[in-house]
């Protein structure tokens, strides 16, 4: 049969299939939102909510057309505006609910079990923004590392002030986006509340996981030109081992250095400066003299260390090695020699 | 399986088994903490207040250990027998000579092997004694400069308060070793005495050990049984021996008793101790 060998007629139908798929999807992803806008691009467009508050209605075109959800149609979120009926007597129940969960699966599961939709029903928009919705990586997005600040800070205030004073804070003011923010610590659609066992800020993550993230990298300590040394000394120090161990009133990192308000040692502010050292051991031990608050903290046993302390423990370390390598090593010798000439002398006589 | 040394009382028997208690107690909960992602650990590390519990046992022990210390050094100061310990444990040159030989022996360099007759305590008691006496000095000096850390740095330095840490964890270290390696070897496996000298529990010695471990000791109490005290000049003190080792079983074979949950164990071991051989 000749239209089995010669298949020349199948071009002209793989266009046109072509072409409806693609007519089919510019239906689909590019829908046209001028219906919409007809009504909602006039700036004076509001409503009244139940408290007599004005609402604005309006939605600026080229804003929403530049925003990441800008090509998809206005139903797709606002799913339940299906006819013209919507606002046809002027009022109409608004729709809402948009639920962002129908695209965005994984990120709704996660936020399900966070305790901002838990205790206080906050939902995506609150931090993500409404109709502008822009990329992580965009430096206007709420959402962007130094913009975290003031998003959070809309309901947490005070937090956010602590915070933008804090060492961490002044850094990422900077423009550094690998700076820490709130996310670094609290996680982002997983936050829990600190009393949450799998909350990243629960006391046995804090010096395990949380600040550890960075200040035991090597790639950050590099960057920012800081050393690991804090977190390896601090996990064998009394207070890391029992930590380690289990204990949570053993202090960890935030019970010495603060929260949202960690500040460098020479700011007269901060927690771990001298003059108030004193204080912050005698959350703990409330005998502390200033002798007792006086010592270097955060040492590494070394013989070439910087500190006195690090260099006397280091030369202990070796002495005592030596004497344990020495003492039983020569304990041993003997009593294996003894129990080899006890043994040969057992040997079965021929 | 005729004679029995007495060779620990009761006294002395509660004291090393109070020390045995409290060694082990802070061992444990001592590596404990240097050691908290140890599988061993896990029953302190994963109950709640655990290591709080570990903190507050070992302080307990070591104080009870303390306790125990200076309990022995009144025992010591105000027993005939405790004065005797003393004098008998001080280290003499024919310890070091006695160390000497038996290497020479162990090493076939004493071709036959010399007998060696040691005293009361031969050089290995004394030197795990005088050991435990420095450990013990050690641990209390630096356990009580960690423990009372805010009244010791009204005076020192911070460094001092981390020296004593290290050498709390490497004395702790040398002195776990040396309970293994040295102390066990001589009571557990050590050929002449395995699978155990039994003297910590029932406080005897056989004539056989007693040959094999103290033999000058042995001679000397013989000689004193005969009513010839030999070279020596016991001083006074209840009864022959002036408070040393003595015999306390003239004749008869000791009968297996339920008494004792050792006996059978006991007769056990002698039986395989006085195995000459197939």
């Amino acid at each position: 049969m000749m239209w089995r060998k010669h298949k020349t007629w199948m071009v002209p139908l793989g266009i046109l299939s072509l072409l409806f798929l693609y007519g089919m999807m510019g239906e689909m992803a590019w829908g046209d939102n001028s219906k919409c806008l007809s009504c909602h691009r006039d700036e004076k467009l509001a409503k009244k909510d139940a408290r007599g508050n004005k609402v604005s209605l309006f939605v600026s075109e080229g804003e929403f057309k530049k925003a990441v959800h800008g090509k998809i149609s206005c139903t797709d979120c606002h799913a339940r505006i299906l006819d013209d009926t919507h606002a046809s007597k002027g009022v109409k129940e608004a729709d809402r609910k948009v639920d962002c969960g129908t695209c965005h699966e994984e990120s709704e599961k996660i936020f399900k079990t966070c305790v901002h939709r838990l205790k206080a029903e906050i939902t995506c928009q609150a931090c993500h923004g409404h109709h502008y919705v822009t990329l992580l990586t965009d430096p206007k997005s709420a959402t962007y590392p130094t913009n975290l600040v003031q998003t959070c800070g809309k309901c947490h205030s005070e937090e956010s002030k602590q915070f933008a004073e804090s060492v961490h804070g002044v850094g990422l003011s900077r423009g550094r986006p690998n700076h820490p923010t709130c996310t670094s610590c609290h996680g982002t659609h997983s936050i829990k509340p600190s009393s949450d066992p799998e909350s990243a800020v629960h006391v046995r993550k804090i010096a395990m996981t949380t600040c550890t993230q960075c200040h035991a990298s090597e790639q950050i300590t590099r960057e920012y030109r800081f050393t690991t040394k804090p977190v390896k000394s601090y996990y064998d120090s009394f207070h890391g081992l029992s930590y380690r161990g289990g204990d949570t009133l053993s202090a960890n990192c935030a019970s010495c250095h603060g929260v949202h308000d960690i500040r460098s040692s020479s700011d007269p502010k901060s927690m771990i400066h001298k003059d108030n050292l004193q204080k912050t051991c005698g959350v703990c031990h409330p005998k502390a003299s200033i002798n007792f608050s006086k010592g270097k903290m955060h040492t590494l046993a070394d013989i070439r260390g910087v500190n006195f302390g690090e260099k006397m423990v280091g030369w202990v370390r070796i002495v005592y090695i030596l004497l344990i390598v020495a003492v039983i090593g020569g304990l041993s010798f003997f009593n294996f020699m003894d129990w080899l000439r006890k043994t040969i002398d057992r040997r079965p006589k021929e | 399986m005729a004679k029995k040394y007495l060779r620990m009382t009761s006294n002395e028997r509660i004291q090393h088994i109070n020390l045995a208690i409290n060694f082990t107690i802070l061992v444990i909960t001592g590596f404990a903490l240097k050691f908290p992602e140890a599988f061993w650990a896990s029953p302190i590390t994963d109950v709640p207040l655990g290591m709080t519990f570990r903190g507050f046992l070992h302080r307990l022990s070591g104080v009870a250990t303390i306790t125990l210390g200076g309990y022995h050094l009144l025992y010591l100061a105000f027993t005939e027998r405790g004065r005797r310990i003393v004098i008998d444990m001080i280290p003499m040159w024919k310890d070091a000579k006695d160390l000497w030989e038996t290497l020479k022996n162990n090493l076939f360099i004493n071709r036959p092997a010399k007998v060696i007759k040691m005293g009361r305590f031969n050089f290995k008691e004394k030197l795990e004694y005088l050991g435990l006496i420095w450990g013990t000095i050690v641990m209390t000096v630096t356990g009580f400069i960690l423990w009372f850390k805010e009244e010791w740095l009204l005076f020192f330095p911070m460094w001092t308060f981390e020296v004593s840490r290290a050498i709390h964890f490497y004395e702790a270290i040398l002195a776990t070793l040396t309970i293994i390696v040295w102390h066990f070897y001589s009571v557990v496996w050590d050929p002449d005495v395995y699978p155990m000298n039994w003297a910590w529990i029932n406080g005897h010695l056989t004539e056989h050990e007693m040959e094999l471990e103290h033999g000058s000791e042995l001679e000397r109490i013989k000689a004193e049984e005969k009513g010839r005290p030999a070279h020596f000049n016991e001083g006074s003190g209840p009864g022959p021996g002036g408070g040393r080792a003595y015999p306390i079983r003239k004749e008869g074979r000791e009968k297996i008793t339920i008494k004792g949950l050792y006996g059978v164990i006991q007769h056990l071991n002698e039986s395989i101790k006085n195995w000459k051989g197939m």
